[in-house]
């Protein structure tokens, strides 16, 4: 009995101390996060990738050539979008930093504008209160419009990430089983086939999500840019891109997305019609993506309750800005089905 | 050396070395008669796992994920039968046990422990279906040798029955 007692203790304290290892590994992680970057672009593209690989393998095509003529392809394609899109990017985005100044005063006196009524209308506001935080929000606003100068060095430093990160990618397309199969051997042999299934399970849930979301996220993207083009709208191609982009955020990324564009367009052009040519294409093209593009790129990749997805992109938001809401969903269902596999493995069969 | 030879020693420099996990694979009907090249794929997807002595492989009625290949040593596979553990076989080196646990999610049927330090290379499921995506025709036919051998048991186990009956 006491035997009994005491290798459950002992139980207890493996799981712990194997927590204690999986969160040392993540803190580590997370202090040295700013290294990471070409690694998690790597990873995002090898995602992305993989199938393809596995499917000129599959046709009998040796895995390294296949890799090598992957790459090749990809830095072509690369190549060929930077230089078809980037003058006309650059052009917008220093059009969008020219106008800002305008487009902030445009904002503020319509603002202050209908708070003055506001303080009037209502008598129990002081008078100068509401302008006075406006002012303030104003000043954030243009502090932050006067960043956006440095997006276009972003898209440069980013660009380049992506081509030297192609050296990794390389070698987690061609050796990753190799390098999952060198640290799976770490794991002890009581837990070796609930981690093998942990691992699978995550890679799948992972891999469709990036995949669908990018795939889904490119059509978007191209399809808002070709509608806006079409409609003579300035800053197509930038919040066209945008909205390829926002679409990666499921429910709350289109919705932004219309906020900025209508806005955007609103006060570029000051015409009602312009704002609904815009908010006719983007809704056009969340329509096409609902009914088409996202059931067969998505498809069931993220069996998430709507309401649940809004509440995890909404902590990922809070705790972690743009990147937050990008990895959030991806990490609850992994998250999820970590704990069902663990539940399963170690609390119902009893293995541990 | 004859020019002969000289072609068979190049071309195995070209295929690799065969290293220690080949010859195993080669005893196991599963993978009979298979070129090198496929049992190079096989290979890559193999785990190898060593267990102490009285170290369990697998519990009984624990969700299985694949079939284990004794490399060297020896396995028992017990039963519990009326709150009491039968012994049901002991496997040695080449022998294989698992097999059901490649097709379906399905808890074990037995517990499987070491006897004496045993090497094993154990197949899982999730690497063995992404070798039958990626390779169809490889996977086809170790799917194949699989529902021979399981139409095979269940020929047996048919005949037993009858046999009961008769």
């Amino acid at each position: 009995m006491e035997k009994n007692e005491f290798q459950k203790l002992w139980k207890t304290f493996e799981i712990i101390a194997i927590g204690c290892v999986l969160f040392g590994i993540l803190l580590v992680l997370y202090l040295i996060r700013a290294l990471l970057t070409p690694f998690i672009i790597a990873f995002v593209i090898t995602f992305f990738l993989n199938p393809i690989v596995d499917y000129m393998e599959g046709e009998g095509i040796n895995r390294t050539l296949a890799v090598i003529l992957l790459i090749i392809l990809t830095l072509i394609f690369l190549f060929l979008l930077w230089k078809l899109t980037w003058p006309t990017i650059q052009t917008e985005i220093s059009s969008f930093q020219k106008n800002a100044p305008f487009y902030i005063s445009k904002i503020q006196d319509s603002l202050e504008r209908a708070m003055k009524l506001l303080e009037k209308n209502t008598g129990f506001i002081p008078e100068g209160v509401l302008q006075k935080a406006i002012q303030q929000k104003i000043n954030d606003l243009a502090s932050g419009m006067r960043d956006i100068g440095s997006l276009l060095t972003i898209v440069k430093e980013l660009v380049s990430t992506l081509i030297l990160s192609q050296v990794v990618v390389f070698f987690f397309l061609k050796d990753g089983r190799r390098i999952k199969k060198v640290l799976i051997a770490y794991v002890p042999n009581k837990y070796f086939e609930t981690f093998l299934n942990l691992i699978y399970e995550i890679d799948k849930q992972i891999s469709n999500y990036i995949r669908g979301q990018l795939t889904d996220a490119f059509f978007v993207g191209v399809l808002a840019v070709i509608g806006l083009y079409l409609f003579g709208i300035s800053y197509a191609i930038f919040i066209g891109a945008v909205a390829g982009i926002a679409n990666i955020v499921p429910y709350i990324g289109p919705l932004l997305v219309f906020t900025f564009g209508g806005l955007l367009v609103l006060i570029d052009t000051g015409s009602i019609i312009n704002l609904l040519k815009v908010v006719g294409v983007l809704g056009l093209v969340k329509l096409v993506d609902s009914m088409a593009i996202s059931p067969l790129a998505v498809g069931r990749s993220v069996n998430v309750h709507p309401l649940m997805v809004i509440i995890v992109i909404s902590i990922g938001g809070l705790l972690h800005g743009i990147w937050g809401m990008l990895l959030s969903v991806p990490l609850y269902c992994s998250m999820r089905v970590s704990f069902r596999i663990l539940y399963r493995g170690f609390v119902e069969y009893g293995n541990w | 050396m004859s020019r002969r030879n000289k072609l068979n020693v190049i071309l195995k420099k070209i295929r690799g070395k065969e290293g220690d996990i080949i010859p195993v694979l080669r005893t196991v009907p599963l993978f009979e008669g298979l070129a090198f090249r496929n049992l190079k794929k096989i290979e890559l997807i193999v785990h190898e796992r060593t267990f102490m002595p009285d170290e369990v492989v697998f519990y009984e009625r624990q969700p299985g994920t694949g079939m284990y290949i004794i490399k060297k040593g020896l396995i028992k596979l017990t039963k519990t039968i009326n709150e009491e553990k039968a012994k049901i076989a002991e496997l040695g080196e080449g022998e294989f046990f698992g097999e059901m646990s490649l097709l379906e999610d399905y808890p074990r049927s037995a517990q499987a422990t070491a006897v004496m330090k045993t090497e094993v290379l154990g197949i899982f499921r999730p690497d063995l279906f992404d070798l039958i995506e990626r390779n169809p025709k490889l996977g086809s036919k170790i799917l194949m040798k699989l529902s021979q051998r399981l139409a095979n048991r269940l020929r047996k186990t048919t005949e037993m029955k009858l046999k009961e009956v008769v």
